[in-house]
């Protein structure tokens, strides 16, 4: 028995490499990138310093709308897709288990999604060292680490999705709920659950849970984990005036400020990394349990 | 040795359908045996439940002495499978698919070697399969079969989307692998296919009356198509009325 899971990931890595509507959307972002930073730039008056590390802002910004996006299209159809064609009975007449296929499937489509992202990094990386200069090496690394950490749990997610799902339709009704939840609706639900067991809105001074169930959600994971690379507070692209913090100063608003007391350990930025790293094993686990029982006819 | 070996296989899908009904079967070591019924009879649902694509409802089955699903790893690794209706990575190369194949069974075929057995240019090996028609990537995957050189040869509607000529070369092909003691179990639905490759064979209706899973014995070694002919007609179905669909 030699034939594992990374011979499906080599081969749907040598596929998917060559879809061209992954790098099709790598090619929007970077340029939509591109375009916003040369028009910031200019926005700032030139007797302004503008620190480097703000072109790196703006790309982890820009970057939560469009990470899971590159994911989500890349991952949804790596498994149904291929029961959609039948080519899954091509690859299952050789002796993998289900489990091998998505696997395999994962760590493929993790490393073309890794390798799209990365690319996308390089070119805007250098576009905001044109425009800004060159940021803190630390920064840098940070915000790449996380990037990526942000599009493996959607390519968790996707890949997830994508086993569970028995036609193309599910598959993609699916990740279009999977990314309006995260991106619109899972501030709404958290603040909803705030209100119900406490009878009022979250406002400055929270309990700390509230932020630990915010924080479950991917994109909020990664937004925490970017505000504490760049220590500045990247903003949501959705806002939704769910909290009652009208009127509050940015200072107000940082997290130690809104936390009675110490901050407690599941608001370290640790447990933003096992976020991340859960959203990207957990969904593809119980999408394989949905797989390994499924008729493939 | 009976090779494939099913008691009481059957499978529905939900509530209304019944797709494979009470199927008992034995397939004999060495055996050319053909898979005979109408579109709809159950034929791939049968494949699939012994490839453990799909879950039998009831039934059991052995491939090769092995559990179809607590041991489809085993089997997986002895059979070589033309699925029905199957698809290719359209971005990969036909070149690219048989090696893949070579390493997913641990084999050392050469690719130009299986290229030239299924009857595919090899110019066309180094092009995306996007730009196959049908009948190549039919040869494609019967290529894709014959890695690893299997005990047990599993092909579903195998002259689907082959041209006469194409047909003709899969039938020597089914020839040279038996010859060589491989089993080669393939389904149908036009008798004519089937004689044409088998020998001998024998069709009964398995199970019930409402679902016909028809099936062609076909033993090897006997030569003479006439007798094929006779014998096909003569055991049809009961009141002498050929199956709908077959001829």
């Amino acid at each position: 028995m030699t034939t594992t899971w990374r011979d499906v990931a080599r081969k749907d890595f040598a596929d998917a490499v060559r879809s061209k509507m992954v790098w099709g959307v790598v090619g929007v972002f970077v340029s939509f990138m591109g375009l916003l930073l040369l028009v910031a730039g200019a926005a700032f008056p030139s007797d302004v310093e503008v620190e480097a590390e703000m072109g790196l802002a703006f790309v982890a910004e820009l970057a939560q709308l469009f990470v899971p996006l590159v994911a989500l299209i890349a991952a949804y159809m790596s498994v149904v897709g291929e029961r959609r064609s039948g080519s899954i009975r091509v690859l299952l007449s050789y002796p993998f288990t289900r489990f091998d296929v998505v696997a395999g499937k994962l760590v493929g489509r993790a490393v073309v999604i890794g390798s799209a992202l990365l690319v996308g990094l390089v070119v805007t990386l250098g576009l905001a060292v044109v425009v800004y200069g060159v940021p803190e090496a630390g920064a840098t690394l940070g915000l790449f680490a996380s990037v990526l950490l942000f599009g493996l749990a959607f390519t968790g997610l996707g890949v997830g999705i994508s086993a569970a799902s028995a036609t193309r339709g599910k598959a993609m009704a699916a990740v279009i709920g999977i990314y309006l939840l995260f991106l619109m609706f899972w501030e709404p639900i958290a603040a909803g659950v705030y209100y119900v067991l406490n009878g009022t809105r979250p406002g400055i001074q929270v309990e700390a849970w509230y932020f630990l169930l915010k924080r479950l959600s991917p994109i909020e994971a990664f937004r925490a984990l970017a505000d504490s690379i760049f220590e500045i507070s990247i903003g949501s692209p959705v806002l939704l005036p769910v909290e009652d913090t009208a009127g509050a100063t940015p200072e107000q608003l940082e997290l130690a400020n809104r936390v009675a007391g110490e901050l407690p350990f599941y608001l370290s930025e640790w447990v933003l990394v096992v976020v991340l790293l859960a959203w990207g094993v957990v969904p593809a686990a119980l999408g394989y349990l949905r797989f390994r029982d499924a008729d493939l006819g | 040795m009976a090779i494939i070996e099913t008691t009481g296989l059957t499978k529905r899908f939900g509530e209304s359908v019944l797709a494979v009904d009470d199927l008992d079967l034995t397939v004999e070591e060495g055996e050319v045996f053909g898979f005979l019924g109408s579109n709809g009879a159950g034929k791939s649902t049968t494949i699939n439940m012994l490839l453990d694509f799909v879950r039998p409802t009831d039934g059991h089955a052995e491939v090769l002495g092995y559990d179809v699903h607590r041991d489809s790893e085993a089997v997986r690794e002895r059979t070589g499978v033309l699925p029905e209706g199957f698809g290719l990575y359209e971005r990969l190369t036909g070149r690219r698919h048989l090696e893949f194949a070579v390493d997913w069974k641990d084999a050392d075929d050469d690719p130009d070697a299986l290229l030239d057995r299924v009857g595919l240019d090899p110019d066309d090996a180094d092009r995306p399969v996007a730009d196959y028609s049908k009948g190549m990537q039919q040869r494609l995957g019967l290529g894709m079969a014959l890695v690893g050189d299997p005990d047990l040869l599993i092909l579903d509607e195998p002259s689907s989307g082959l041209d006469p000529h194409g047909i003709r070369q899969m039938r020597e092909l089914v020839r040279e692998e038996a010859d060589r003691g491989t089993t080669v179990f393939f389904s149908s639905h036009i008798l004519g296919q089937v004689e044409a490759v088998c020998d001998r064979h024998r069709r009964r209706p398995a199970g019930s009356r409402r679902r016909k899973v028809a099936v062609e014995v076909a033993r090897r070694r006997t030569a003479d198509r006439r007798r094929v002919r006779r014998r096909g007609r003569r055991v049809g179905l009961p009141g002498g009325r050929p199956a709908p669909g077959l001829l």
